[in-house]
């Protein structure tokens, strides 16, 4: 018998670069599976079906939306990379939560543009409302600092 | 308002202060408590300065509130044993006791519970070690706040909700964090209450004056 599905979107901080789907979808899995455990991960059956943009669409088994939307919000990280989940919308059809999506999208800049700050040489990426993201420049251990305009300003 | 009750901005974490303030304006809070800040706000939410008193002896701690303990910071205290603890609730000058999931298992008994209900003192529920840990580890932590929340019904002492986040990354909305709470046996209603207590901590209901 076809079972009931519900699909639920994700906001994804910080929204680049986009995690890749497979490590996303290990890590929500991980995640359902060390809270409610095996038994109740094969009965909600969360699967990622697609991510990118700052958003991630989770399908599950309806009746079990609220179970996955918690073990989203204890999401930590993906494979090495810190990463939050913060769910924004659950919807019966995915038809209604990609119209919700279009709603939401982000419109922060791809590129990244070279900053001193500290003394050390960053990457930054801007996004409208005073956030700037700051990624230290290097190949290893790079640091990742969350700033606003005004603490750029500041200095 | 909705409080987050402990975050540690740069440079003990990678957010700085403003960016923290404006990804919790956000996600819905109205105020985040910030140790050794200056009170203020960024962005429409209020910055709320406090003390952390990591000391093991009682006398220091009386000490640090003699010396730093003042009317606009909460004074909020790390939980060591349970004879510290009890000393620490009867203390005055303490909103908060804090990092309760560290101690051992008996170290926040019922007279615990009862003193910090009777002193109007809060205990902290530390979202961290939830997000962070896995396995054993967040099985005990769970299993200390599943104790704590049968004490909270019996006492009903103020309760208080922090992500003790260094960085954007570790803060979760008021929505998500009474989702996490369910999994400790924490209802919906005792969790919106607990994300209001820093409020009432810092200006507590005084009694009745008739003005005229």
């Amino acid at each position: 018998m076809r079972e009931k599905k519900r699909y639920l979107l994700a906001r994804i901080e910080p929204p680049l670069p986009d995690p890749d789907p497979k490590e996303l979808y290990f890590a929500v899995l991980e995640s359902v599976t060390s809270l409610f455990g095996d038994a109740a991960a094969a009965r909600m059956m969360p699967v990622v079906i697609t991510c990118g943009a700052g958003y991630a669409q989770i399908r599950c088994i309806r009746g079990y939306e609220e179970q996955v939307r918690i073990a989203l919000a204890a999401l930590a990280s993906v494979g090495e990379r810190r990463i939050a989940l913060h769910p924004v919308a659950t919807s019966g059809t995915l038809f209604a939560l990609r119209r919700r999506i279009a709603c939401l999208r982000p419109d922060c800049e791809e590129a990244l543009l070279p900053l001193y700050f500290r003394e050390k040489e960053y990457m930054a990426r801007r996004y409208p409302g005073q956030k700037v993201d700051l990624l230290e420049k290097g190949i290893k251990s790079q640091e990742l600092l969350f700033l606003t305009q005004e603490d750029l300003e500041e200095l | 308002m909705d409080t987050d009750a402990c975050i540690h901005p740069y440079p003990a974490g990678n957010s700085s202060a403003r960016r923290m303030a404006l990804e919790a304006g956000d996600l819905g809070f109205g105020g985040i408590v910030i140790p050794g800040a200056e009170p203020g706000e960024y962005y429409g939410v209020r910055i709320i300065p406090a003390i952390i008193i990591s000391e093991t002896d009682i006398r220091k701690v009386t000490g640090q509130i003699r010396k730093r303990g003042n009317g606009g910071n909460l004074v909020l205290v790390d939980a060591g044993d349970n004879g510290f603890n009890r000393a620490i609730l009867a203390q005055k000058g303490i909103h908060g006791v804090r990092r309760i999931y560290r101690t051992p298992r008996n170290a926040f008994d019922h007279v615990c519970a009862r003193l910090a209900g009777e002193n109007g003192i809060a205990v902290d529920i530390d979202l961290f070690p939830l997000l962070q840990e896995k396995g054993v580890i967040r099985q005990k932590v769970l299993s200390r706040y599943n104790d704590l929340m049968r004490l909270h019904s019996r006492y009903s002492f103020p309760l208080t909700i922090s992500s003790n986040a260094s960085s954007i990354l570790d803060l979760r909305s008021p929505d998500e964090i009474r989702l996490l709470c369910t999994l400790f046996g924490m209802d919906k209603e005792d969790t919106s209450r607990a994300l209001q207590t820093v409020g009432t901590l810092l200006s507590p209901a005084g009694p009745v004056t008739v003005v005229s």
